[in-house]
Order: structure tokens, then C-alpha cells, then sequence
């Protein structure tokens, strides 16, 4: 990403979201309120008419993710944003945007659950929903900033990936995030990489809608242009159309996943601090990580040889990398605000004896102090 | 609102079907292979492009109807093509989107999106396939299914009331809401051919049959008494309160049951916005929001 | 009886009735006509029997009127071939009801307007002759001595209103009583709607004039024939993979030329009588029947 030119703003991180949406191209946005991310939604309402394009508040979380499906297979980039319970009503949409491959941005802001929760306080309680919250296998791509000026920049990327690789892709941020008001930096337009979907192409009878087109990721076929499809939430063969055939539908299947390991380079993205040489590595995202960087720095005060390993792409989980850059020896220390779900992920890549949860799900932002609290013990163990 | 080419051809109903997928997989007798080929043919008589046609569709034998059309088809999930339809019409003006739904698919799990989309007034013609049951699943109860009939739910008999899928609409806003019965196919094409050219939602149901599992449960009769049956079912408005009741026990209304000119949302959006209306909308249809 | 383009009068003065018989259907004013002419009879202190045959008046029944008149009327029917006068409002029913009329000096005033009714369709196939009579103008002319056929509602519509081609032709039958113009007028006027006295006045002069010049007979006019389609051919064909035998197009043929074979397979067992009406390939919910007429 380029940046000769830049505006700075203070603006609100759900507004963030918003305004990067419209900078990638974002043309349709439908919704529900929900809090706290109706944020978007308003910032949308007022957005999308000056460009052209055009706002819906649907009657619930689950027709607006069908909406935006719906306006993505019409050839626009999409959006829609919510919190956990709508998370989990649009789950059965998500699922059909993953299996028939239908490029889509969700901004999932996340608060207090289980169900209604505590819908003004902060968590990271949908990680593995984020991942596993639609059912059967499928993919899905997962972004965490940790900055409101990294909520654009990863809203915007979210775009490029979900149409680069046909994927539905989270943005997922808590509370605190979505509601912080940070001065950060916007590039002015035509400065910044902007992917578009690739369109089908050659003759309209050989065309094959779910046929790999190269990188694993087929090409799609624009309504109105002769390339006559079928779309179907049905495990489909390459034609487009339902099949039960056991070598098709692992065929099928595997390349859903396959085009995002595939083209995994893309999807990745993280930050290390420190990992190579540390006695102690914490594994940190979103909210969290920036109550961790306070913490490391008062632990490196104190003589200890602390890391940060940050995933910016949650899911699929930046587990090469993890292990390329922490020190093997080194203890992990996964603090996040929930009951401890990316520390399984963790203890799966880096073997249960090496790491400790610090989870917090009371409803507060996990403070520096604790972990550095944690950093302390586990040291003073090692 | 559809803007129509000129066709003098004839109706082919093949030169509109993915004919590679055929037979199609829907039970002998089924009413929605008729149902279909009224709705091909309306589409033909309003000369309206493969190219330029969406059709989406929900889950259930209705759903399925969408693939062996040879046009933009969406194959959505359970009782949401509407959702789907939405965003695609406002994506996509230009396209004529049809939505393919059943009783259960658009009275039960999807009432919640028939009703606001009737209120939106956004131009979609939706297609309610209604034949009392899911017959998908094996043949379930629905919001239709008629009082006393037994289904795999109901082994006691239906105790449950009806929606009038044509009232509901009319009452949620739809300003075109119509209803025909399979047998009158020619009758049935005409109403397929107003909807379509009615600028705003029109709402269509079409009193099909489940002769294989609704039909043989009940004992309604074979296929051809069944399609035979909705005929004796009609009682026009016009009939008033005649007392007739052991000759028409129900009092099925057909024809275009309501229609009124709201303003049609997408118009009303962009003139909201101050925007000139793209598409084939006809501006001087549907009144500002202001 | 001379006739020279002008109708020679009935003899109002003998002792024996004038019999005028009235025919048409519904809705054309046979009724109405009748009244006209028997009220003018009463009112010339005349005995007057008047009897009808209606109720299908608003379908396009049959409709008759049997009007007799003179100094002592006993039966109200007209016996077969005493009818002095036949006037007949359409085609059909004029000739129809011929046997009535006095076969030497019967006077035969008919519109040569021709009303189809559907039942005629006795054959749905295409080209199938029409059970409607094909009896023309100059057939009917040549065999009836006194005959006056003309297009009484191509008049009135020239005047504006169809509907008084019923007074178009009383003004043709008036030339043959001895009435003056002045009393018809009056008894159209009362017996006609108010705001169509005066074309019915007109009407009536024009029929009045038409016979006292001369004419005796019109053909059919022009956007009155009776056209029969080409016959057609139809070719059923079945795509047999299709069928799943549900025989909704069995039992819906009218003319029972389908039946389902031991694979359940629907085949076509009589193509003769498969008139291309395409109710089969209508109601096929498997797109398996395509009727190709040519």
C-alpha cells in the first residue's frame, strides 16, 4: 500500500470500517441494527448514496446477509456488519457465501455472550465461531486488527481477498475497538491496490462456473453477460449444479480449501516482536494486543526476554510462521477475553506443556498489568 | 416493471430449459413442472432475454424448480430467496428478478422476509408454489395445509389454521397479488404475464398439487383428479354468498385479487437521493419519497 | 301478386287474420318490434293476438313473436305456411322458421346479418364445416317469391347505433301495411329508450325508403363471413424419457387419443382425432408432449 498522500482523521473504528469499505469499492450494504456495531450501518446509510450506491436496513441479520449475497452475485463488492447473536443468525448465510463462493465482507464487532450477552462490554468470545460458526467444512478467512487505523487497512484488504479469492472474510474487532476514536491516516483514493473479481471469460458454452480457473479460484459469471449459471447452497460439481458423486464432492470440497493454501501468501499476515530469542512469547490479538505491548515493555524493564507473536489473519491461522519465528523453547502466554479459544489453536501448533491461557470473560479489557502479572509467574516457573 | 421486447415466435418451452437436466426430478403429476411452464411462457410472451433473467428460488420441491431454467438462477437457502432477490434487484436493476417460493419456504421460515418485501414494494415478482405440504422432507405439515389433512405431522388430522397466503401479501403491501390454479395454464401465464410487467412486488400463488405424498395420504385422487379438483375449489367473488355449500366447499378466489400503484423502492430510492434512475424503470412510475 | 320493388299491401280488410311472424335472437328487439306493430293495430280498432317465445334473451336464444290482426282474431298462433309476413332479424332464424310462410304470397323481409352460436362448432378440427346454414342471399331470393333481404344492421350502423336494425327492417315491413308514416314514428317513439328516438326514426325511414326503391336484396356484408380456418395438421410428439406416466394428459384429451402404454409411458393411440388443441401439452408437468401444428 502506497501512501504519498494522506488525510488524518479522528474517527471512531466502526466508522473505520466504513469508510475503508467505501474506498475498496463497497457499492452495497445491508444490515440490522445491533450494538455495537450499528456504527457501521450509520456510517453507510450516509456514505453509499454519494457514490452511487445503495443502503438497505433489512428486516433481520439474516435476510441482510442474504441480501449482500445476493447483490454480490450481481457483481457488487459487499458488506454487512454485526455483533455476536447476529453473528450467529447470519452463520447459515456465511455458510452459503463459503460453498458457493461468493465474495463478501462481514465486520463482526464483538460483545459479551453467550446469547444476548452483555451487548456494551467488550470480548473476544467468537473466535471459533468466526471459524467454525457455520456448519460443515468450509473456508473462511478471518481478520484481526488492533487499531482503528488498522480496521481500515484490514477492511480494506478484506475486500481484496474476499474477491480475489471468491471467500467470505471476517473483520472481527471487539467493543472497545469498534467504539475507539484514534487519529489515523487515510490514503487518498488511487493510492492503494484495489483487486476487482475476475470475470468469466471464452466461449459461454464451454464455461464452467466452479471449473478452477488457475489459482484454485474459479471465475464468476456476471449476470446479463451470457454466461447463464446456476448458484446453488448444494454440494455442486464444476458445473454448477447439485451433485452426490463421492469423487466430486471431495474433489469439490478439497478445492475450497485448497485455493486459500494455495494462495495462503496473500491471506497471511501477522506481526512478530522479538520472538526469535525470548523466553516467553505472547500470543495476543486485537484489544488485547495493545494492553500486551504495555505489559512486554515492563517486562523487558525487568530483565525478561519477552515476545510478541500477533496474528492479523486469524483464521486460517498463521501457523508457519509461528513456528519460523518464535523460539521453540520459549513459554507461550495466550491472553485473550474469552475462556481461552486461540490458546487451543496454540497449544495444537506449539504442544500443551508450552502454553498458558490467560483468559478473561468478565466483560473488562484484560489490563497490562495481568499479563504482565502472568509474564512474571511463568518466568519465575521456567 | 419489465420492458418488453417483441416476440412473435412461438412458444418453445424447450429453447428456456437446461434440457441436459431433464427429466426433471419432481414426482409424476407434480403441479410445478405446469406452474413452470406458465411462468416460461409469460416470460416468453413479454420477449424478456435468458441473459437478463434472475430467478431465484428457496429450499424445498419449489426451490428446485429454479435450476432447469436457463437463466441467471439462484438456488438460495430456506424460506430467504427474497433476501437474495433484494440485493440483487437493487444490485441489478436492469435484471427481471423472479423469486420461485413454496408454502413453507415463504409462509413459515421465510414470513418474516414475504412480509417485508411486500412492504418494500421493490420490483421482484415472486411465485408462490402452493401445495399444502413440504414435500421435500417427506411431507410435513405447513402453514397451508388444509384443515383435517393428514400428514406425516398431523397423524391425527390438521388442527391447525391457514394462511391465506394472497391476504397476507395484499395486507403486508404488495401491490400486485394474484392467485391461479395449475389447470388454468393459459389463464395462469396471463397472471405471470401482469406481474411481470407491474412496476412494485408482485406477489403470485399458484394452487399446485403433491399428488405423490399430500394426494395419496389424503386420498385425494390421481394426478388428473387432483389438477381437476382446484377447478370445483374456485368460487369467484362475484358468486357472493350463494348458498352452495355441498357443491364448492371452498371458496377459492382467482385473478388478480389486488392491485394498487405505491411507489416501486428502487425509483422512490434514487429519487429520494436525487439521483436519475438507471435501469428500464420508468421514472414517472412510483411517486418521490419526500 | 306483382312486385316491383315496393311490397304490395296485405289485405288488412279481410275477414280471415293478418298474420306477421317475428324472429330473431336475444337481444336484437323482437319483442319491442312486436309491440310497435300490435299497438298500431289496436289503436286502428283492429283485434289483436300477440304471443312469444322468449328467456333467452340475454344468451342469443331463439326468440319469436307471433302477431295477428283483422276484425276477429281466435287462435294467437300462427299455423304452418299462413304467415303473411316472416321478419327475421337474423339469417338463420328466418330460414328457419320459412315453413311458416305463406308459400304464394308470403312476404320474407330477413337481415342478412348472421349470428354464429357457438354450438354450431360441432367438430373441434380446423376446417371442419360449421353447423351454421350456408344458404346465401340469391339461393334464398330465387326460391321465395316475396323476398327482401337486406343488411339492416350495416344501415344502422351507419347511423350510428346497431342496435336499430330492428327498426330498419320495420320500416321495410311498414310498406306492406296500411299505416301512415306518422303513426309508425309515433308508436317507435313510445316504444323505443327516449334517447334513442331519433335514430330509431331515422332507421325506420331508411328501411321505408330501401324497399320503395326497388332494392329486394344485399348480400352478407363484409365483416360478416363466415370463414373457416385452414384445415390444420398436428403432429404430437413425445419425448418418452420425459414422461413419468402421472396421465393427466390421458384423462384431460377431449377426444381420448392418448393412453398410457405397459411402461406407463403415454402414447399417442389415435392420431386422427387429436385435433392440435394442445391441452396435453399444456398440462404436462414434464414438458414430455410438444403439439407441432402446421
Amino acid at each position: 500500500m502506497k501512501k504519498t498522500q494522506v488525510k488524518l482523521q479522528a474517527i471512531q473504528g466502526n466508522h473505520s470500517s466504513a469508510l475503508a469499505a467505501i474506498d475498496a469499492g463497497c457499492r452495497f450494504y445491508a444490515g440490522y441494527p445491533i450494538t455495537p456495531s450499528s456504527e457501521v450501518a450509520e456510517k453507510m446509510s450516509s456514505l453509499l448514496p454519494d457514490v452511487d450506491g445503495v443502503f438497505i436496513q433489512m428486516e433481520d441479520e439474516i435476510a441482510s446477509m442474504g441480501a449482500i449475497l445476493g447483490a454480490s452475485l450481481g457483481g457488487k463488492k459487499v458488506m454487512t456488519a454485526t455483533s455476536g447473536p447476529g453473528f450467529s443468525l447470519k452463520q447459515e448465510h456465511i455458510g452459503f457465501a463459503a460453498g458457493a463462493e461468493i465474495p463478501c465482507v462481514i465486520i463482526n464487532v464483538m460483545r459479551g455472550g453467550p446469547s444476548t450477552g452483555m451487548p456494551t462490554r467488550p470480548s473476544q468470545g467468537d473466535v471459533m465461531q468466526a471459524r467454525w460458526g457455520t456448519h460443515g467444512d468450509h473456508p473462511v478467512i478471518v481478520l484481526a486488527p488492533d487499531s482503528v487505523a488498522e480496521i481500515y487497512q484490514q477492511t480494506l484488504r478484506a475486500f481484496n481477498l474476499a474477491e480475489q479469492l471468491r471467500v467470505p472474510v471476517v473483520v472481527l474487532f471487539d467493543e472497545v475497538l469498534g467504539h475507539l476514536v484514534e487519529s489515523i491516516t487515510i490514503p487518498e483514493a488511487d493510492t492503494f491496490e484495489r483487486v476487482e473479481r475476475k470475470w468469466a471469460s471464452g466461449p459461454e458454452a464451454e464455461f464452467q462456473p466452479y471449473r478452477d480457473s488457475g489459482n484454485g479460484v474459479p471465475e464468476m459469471a456476471m449476470p446479463g453477460s451470457g454466461y447463464r449459471v446456476h448458484t446453488t447452497g448444494l454440494t455442486h460439481a464444476e458445473h454448477g449444479f447439485p451433485t452426490q458423486d463421492p469423487e466430486i464432492v471431495e474433489r469439490v470440497t478439497e478445492r475450497l480449501f485448497n485455493k486459500i493454501s494455495a494462495n495462503y501468501s496473500l491471506v497471511e499476515s501477522y506481526e512478530a516482536e522479538q520472538c526469535e530469542k525470548a523466553d516467553v512469547v505472547i500470543v495476543a490479538y486485537g484489544i488485547t494486543a495493545r494492553a500486551t505491548r504495555r505489559a512486554l515493555r515492563k517486562a523487558r524493564e525487568k530483565g525478561i526476554g519477552a515476545g510478541l507473536f500477533r496474528p492479523v489473519t486469524l483464521w486460517p491461522f498463521p501457523q508457519e510462521r509461528f513456528i519460523e519465528e518464535v523460539n521453540p523453547d520459549a513459554q507461550i502466554l495466550v491472553p485473550e477475553m474469552n475462556r481461552g479459544q486461540l490458546s487451543t489453536e496454540i497449544e495444537r501448533i506449539a504442544g500443551r506443556e508450552r502454553v498458558t491461557s490467560l483468559p478473561r470473560f468478565d466483560g473488562e479489557p484484560i489490563s497490562p498489568q495481568q499479563i504482565l502479572e502472568k509474564i512474571v509467574e511463568i518466568t519465575a516457573h521456567g | 416493471m419489465v420492458e418488453t421486447g417483441k416476440t412473435t415466435q412461438e412458444f418453445e418451452i424447450r429453447d428456456y430449459l437446461r434440457t441436459e437436466l431433464m427429466p426433471h426430478f419432481m414426482c409424476p403429476g407434480c403441479g410445478h413442472g405446469i406452474a413452470l411452464r406458465a411462468l416460461l411462457w409469460a416470460i416468453h410472451d413479454l420477449g424478456i432475454a435468458k441473459d437478463n433473467l434472475a430467478v431465484v428460488s428457496g429450499i424445498g420441491c419449489s426451490g428446485r424448480t429454479a435450476a432447469y431454467i436457463d437463466a441467471n438462477t439462484i438456488h438460495t437457502t430456506h424460506g430467504r430467496p427474497l433476501s437474495f432477490a433484494t440485493g440483487l434487484k437493487l444490485a441489478r436493476p436492469d435484471l427481471h428478478v423472479v423469486v420461485i417460493t413454496g408454502d413453507g419456504d415463504s409462509l413459515a421460515i421465510g414470513g418474516n422476509h414475504l412480509i417485508h418485501a411486500c412492504r418494500r414494494n421493490l420490483d421482484i415478482t415472486c411465485v408462490l408454489l402452493n401445495n399444502e405440504v413440504y414435500g421435500m422432507t417427506g411431507g410435513q405439515v405447513s402453514p397451508t395445509t388444509s384443515a383435517g389433512r393428514y400428514t406425516t405431522t398431523t397423524p391425527a388430522g390438521n388442527h391447525e389454521p391457514v394462511f391465506d397466503a394472497c391476504e397476507l401479501a395484499t395486507a403486508a403491501g404488495a401491490s400486485f397479488v394474484g392467485r391461479e390454479i395449475t389447470m388454468h395454464v393459459t389463464a395462469l401465464r396471463d397472471l405471470f404475464v401482469q406481474g411481470l410487467k407491474h412496476s412494485g412486488f408482485s406477489f403470485i400463488e399458484v394452487i399446485s398439487d403433491c399428488t405423490e405424498i399430500y394426494g395419496r395420504k389424503n386420498e385425494l385422487g390421481n394426478s388428473p383428479e387432483m389438477v381437476m379438483s382446484h377447478k370445483a375449489d374456485i368460487r369467484p367473488e362475484s358468486y357472493g354468498n350463494v348458498v352452495d355449500e355441498p357443491f364448492r366447499p371452498t371458496d377459492l378466489n382467482v385473478g388478480v385479487l389486488s392491485q394498487t400503484d405505491r411507489p416501486e423502492y428502487y425509483t422512490a430510492y434514487r429519487q429520494h437521493f436525487g439521483k436519475q434512475v438507471e435501469g428500464n424503470d420508468d421514472p414517472k412510475k412510483g411517486g418521490a419519497v419526500t | 301478386m306483382t312486385r316491383q320493388g315496393v311490397i304490395a299491401p296485405v289485405e288488412m280488410a279481410n275477414t280471415a287474420p293478418t298474420n306477421v311472424l317475428v324472429v330473431g335472437v336475444g337481444g336484437q328487439g323482437v319483442i319491442m318490434i312486436s309491440k310497435a306493430v300490435a299497438r298500431l293495430c289496436q289503436e286502428n280498432g283492429l283485434e289483436v293476438k300477440q304471443s312469444e317465445v322468449h328467456g333467452m334473451a340475454k344468451r342469443g336464444g331463439s326468440v319469436f313473436s307471433h302477431i295477428r290482426f283483422g276484425q276477429e282474431v281466435k287462435s294467437p298462433l300462427i299455423p304452418q305456411g299462413e304467415a303473411d309476413i316472416l321478419l327475421a332479424m337474423e339469417w338463420a332464424e328466418g330460414l328457419r322458421w320459412l315453413p311458416y310462410l305463406n308459400p304464394e304470397r308470403g312476404i320474407f323481409i330477413a337481415d342478412t346479418q348472421r349470428i354464429v352460436p357457438p354450438f354450431s362448432c360441432r367438430d373441434r378440427n380446423r376446417g371442419a364445416e360449421s353447423g351454421y346454414i350456408n344458404t346465401s342471399v340469391q339461393e334464398l331470393v330465387e326460391k321465395v317469391p316475396n323476398a327482401f333481404a337486406m343488411d339492416a344492421t350495416s344501415v344502422a350502423t351507419e347511423l350510428g347505433n346497431a342496435r336499430a336494425a330492428n327498426t330498419v327492417l320495420l320500416g321495410a315491413l311498414s310498406t306492406a301495411l296500411e299505416f301512415s308514416q306518422e303513426e309508425w314514428h309515433r308508436v317507435i317513439a313510445e316504444a323505443v329508450p327516449p334517447k334513442t328516438v331519433g335514430v330509431n326514426k331515422e332507421a325506420f325511414v331508411k328501411g321505408r325508403h330501401w324497399v320503395e326503391s326497388g332494392e329486394t336484396a344485399t348480400d352478407f356484408s363484409s365483416d360478416n363471413v363466415i370463414s373457416l380456418k385452414e384445415p390444420r395438421e398436428s403432429r404430437l410428439e413425445i419425448t418418452q424419457a420425459w414422461c413419468k406416466g402421472c396421465d393427466i394428459c390421458v384423462k384431460m384429451c377431449p377426444e381420448r387419443c392418448l393412453q398410457l402404454d405397459q411402461h406407463q409411458i403415454v402414447q399417442l393411440i389415435d392420431e386422427k382425432r387429436c385435433t392440435g388443441c394442445r391441452l396435453c401439452e399444456w398440462l404436462c408437468p414434464d414438458f414430455a408432449i410438444s403439439v407441432e401444428a402446421k
